[in-house]
């Protein structure tokens, strides 16, 4: 018997330290860009606005911004505010699953690290949107599967403009009636 | 109810009053030194002389070498000493070969030459009326006091006018519905002052026709500088202008890539002593600034930008990585000229001039570099098979006045005479049947380029891939931002690229190593052995 209740609590043991290594990486992904941050970060609000479903952008932030106005430097960050009111009206209109709106708009971060390169960082909608039941669940995989074309690129197309100006740009979300959540 | 009260033993109250007064002392020192260090680096902000008030500059003036004239009534020699310098004859002599340098001489691969394109390129000239070869170099009113002393920020040079301002209202670009208004030569003239960096930057700025293009580490941002872009430079701190570390006599002025300052040795700058080189970092700081002695032993090997500028371009402006001439003449799907941009809106395509790359926060290449660059000018022999080097920056490990230096490295495709190797030189701005950018015909434009050269042209051309190099020294980030240890010294770090030196953890020695790991495995050998016969021992016993 104390062999069973001690492979049992080395098994929980070894399950919960390959939770806490792996979660986080499974919670959110990185995507190397072939382009460079502007490029990218105008292709992704291209393929957002084209992407149906209800989805619109509503605003371009750069995080790194702050940093620089108190005197610091980081590489830059640029935060692209999608939303789609198809999913996120089913979401704010249910009392138990207001809370959600903390996760509202979609965010798509494009940053460039120290080797150069250009990445892409997504939140991976659909496993965390499983943890919050079906209904959830089932909506933030078909946000997943959106935002899942929303980083593939045809290279072969021209390099679109960036859109500064998206709705809220300066402040995010929810400044203007036609792209805030 | 009364308050209560402390009571202090006699002996110490003296102590209060002294601590007040030390701290009032300390205060009124910090401000003193503070005032002091702002009446060094800021510009004065008024001039001893008001020029409004000067007869000779109160009254209209129909051009720029009429102010100029104006000018030198009282400023006798300033002309004079211009025209000594490379804002003048665009010139500068080889110190090892002789050879004359300069822009007029090299053919770079951003514009490539101002030969035969006199009447554009001159707008950053500081004189008017260079059109051609027979501009007059010696006649002192065709220097152009303004585009250095403007103060009110409305004097402008346009490409297509020789260096002059417009004095008529234009339509600029040609065509483009926008106007530029006529300059007002006597409110300019009265307005005058030192230069500020809108004066500098008008065109080191601007260089290579785009903003950001040509340097990467000068741009419009630094008109109005934050902390974080360049310590020095802000506008709300320090507030250098250029000319605080570019210090002038003459009106020469310190600081040039064609002769960097690149190994500064000895302390800071002392205040009547000649400095030799005011622009570099060390005529303030010196070459040992640092407070641990381990980053001191770093100033031999290693110049302050490589880990005060970790990146350059800190903004969106971005800068040009690389210029292919090669795409130029190609028309749009209509058979017409066509231009675009790229997702910041900088030019990334145009029928007259080819494609351009951009990026923007970039990391810099790092070379040795000792100072000198050996530049390639007009008529230089070039092996078409290899990237052609417009300029190679000298420098060694073995160098003692090397360092490891931060770049730019500027990536192009040009025209060469196929036959007789070397780069072209191409009449590219104007309207006449010859300009590339008005018939896009390389040809003739070549030939015409080539003619006003006075070198020879096959008639055959190709294109070639050229580099040109930029020693980093501008965007100096604060000192909490600087290049962290593990930066370099790693396997895939900054400086993995570098010879000639040992890194630790960069680099490693096969026998060294072997002998480390050796020495771990028989340590724990050895503790095993001695633990197994401890245990073997007790149990004897026992």
């Amino acid at each position: 018997m104390l062999k069973v209740v001690t492979g049992f609590l080395v098994g929980m043991a070894i399950a919960a330290l390959l939770i806490y290594k792996l979660a986080a990486g499974m919670m959110f992904r990185e995507v190397p860009s072939q382009f460079g941050m502007e490029e990218t970060v105008a292709r992704i609000q291209q393929n957002v606005l084209h992407a149906g479903n209800g989805w619109s952008l509503s605003g371009l932030r750069n995080a790194a911004k702050p940093i620089e106005m108190s005197g610091g430097n980081v590489l830059p960050v640029m935060m692209i505010e999608a939303c789609s009111t198809n999913y996120s009206a089913p979401i704010l209109k249910d009392d138990s699953l207001r809370f959600l709106s903390n996760l509202m708009p979609c965010k798509i971060s494009v940053y460039k690290k120290s080797d150069g390169k250009t990445y892409i960082g997504l939140m991976n909608a659909e496993l965390i949107g499983g943890l919050f039941g079906s209904k959830v669940g089932d909506i933030m995989a078909k946000v997943a599967a959106d935002q899942a074309k929303f980083i593939q690129f045809d290279a072969s197309q021209p390099a679109p403009a960036m859109i500064k100006n998206a709705p809220a740009a300066s402040g995010g979300s929810g400044a203007a009636a036609d792209g805030g959540c | 109810m009364r308050a209560p009260q402390f009571m202090m033993p006699s002996q110490f109250k003296f102590v209060l009053p002294l601590l007040a007064a030390i701290a009032l002392l300390a205060a009124s020192t910090a401000q003193a030194a503070n005032a002091k260090l702002e009446q060094i680096i800021a510009p004065a902000p008024h001039s001893t002389a008001d020029h409004s008030k000067f007869k000779e500059l109160n009254r209209e003036f129909k051009n720029g070498p009429e102010v100029t004239k104006a000018c030198l009534t009282c400023h006798t020699e300033a002309a004079k000493q211009v025209q000594h310098t490379k804002h003048w004859t665009w010139e500068s002599t080889d110190p090892k070969t002789g050879k004359v340098r300069g822009k007029k001489n090299i053919i770079n691969n951003y514009c490539t030459s101002p030969v035969s394109n006199e009447n554009d390129c001159m707008a950053c000239h500081a004189g008017y009326g260079w059109k051609d070869d027979k501009f007059d170099f010696k006649a002192e009113q065709n220097v152009d006091c303004l585009i250095c002393h403007d103060q009110t920020g409305t004097y402008r040079k346009l490409p297509g006018f020789a260096g002059h301002p417009v004095y008529k209202r234009v339509e600029f670009p040609h065509g483009s519905g926008k106007f530029v208004e006529a300059v007002n030569l006597k409110k300019v003239a009265q307005s005058i002052g030192m230069p500020t960096r809108s004066n500098c930057g008008s065109c080191h700025f601007f260089g290579a026709g785009g903003n950001g293009a040509k340097h990467g580490d000068l741009d419009s941002s630094l008109q109005h500088p934050g902390k974080y872009l360049d310590v020095h430079m802000d506008e709300k701190g320090l507030n250098f202008y250029c000319t605080t570390c570019h210090a002038t006599s003459h009106h020469e002025v310190s600081g040039s890539r064609y002769d960097t300052a690149a190994a500064v040795k000895g302390p800071a700058h002392i205040r009547g002593k000649q400095d030799a080189s005011p622009a570099s970092c060390q005529s303030c700081h010196s070459n040992k600034p640092h407070h641990e002695a381990m980053l001191n032993q770093h100033t031999d090997k290693l110049a302050c930008q490589t880990c005060h500028i970790p990146e350059y371009a800190r903004n969106q402006i971005g800068t040009e990585s690389s210029w292919d001439w090669s795409l130029a003449t190609q028309m749009g799907p209509d058979g017409k000229p066509m231009a675009y941009k790229d997702s910041a809106g900088r030019r990334a395509f145009d029928s007259k001039k080819g494609k351009w790359e951009w990026d923007s926060y970039v990391m810099p290449e790092y070379r040795w570099y000792n100072g000198y660059s050996d530049y390639k000018v007009i008529g230089d022999k070039i092996d078409p098979s290899k990237t052609v080097h417009i300029n190679e920056v000298g420098g060694s490990p073995n160098d003692p006045d090397s360092r490891i230096w931060p770049v730019k490295v500027h990536r192009g495709k040009q025209p060469y005479d196929k036959v007789n190797n070397y780069l072209t030189v191409q009449h590219t701005a104007g309207e006449d049947h010859t300009a590339l950018w008005h018939n896009y015909d390389w040809q003739k434009a070549i030939a015409a380029g080539m003619k006003a050269a006075k070198l020879p042209y096959s008639g055959e051309f190709g294109f070639v891939d050229t580099a040109m190099t930029w020693p980093i020294t501008h965007m100096v980030a604060p000192k909490g931002d600087a290049l962290s240890c593990a930066q370099c010294h790693s396997k895939n770090g900054r400086l993995k690229d570098i010879e000639g030196v040992y890194m630790p953890a960069r680099d490693s020695n096969r026998w060294l190593d072997l002998i480390g790991w050796t020495l771990v495995v028989l340590t724990l050998f050895g503790v095993l052995m001695h633990g197994v016969l401890r245990l073997y021992a007790s149990k004897k016993k026992g």
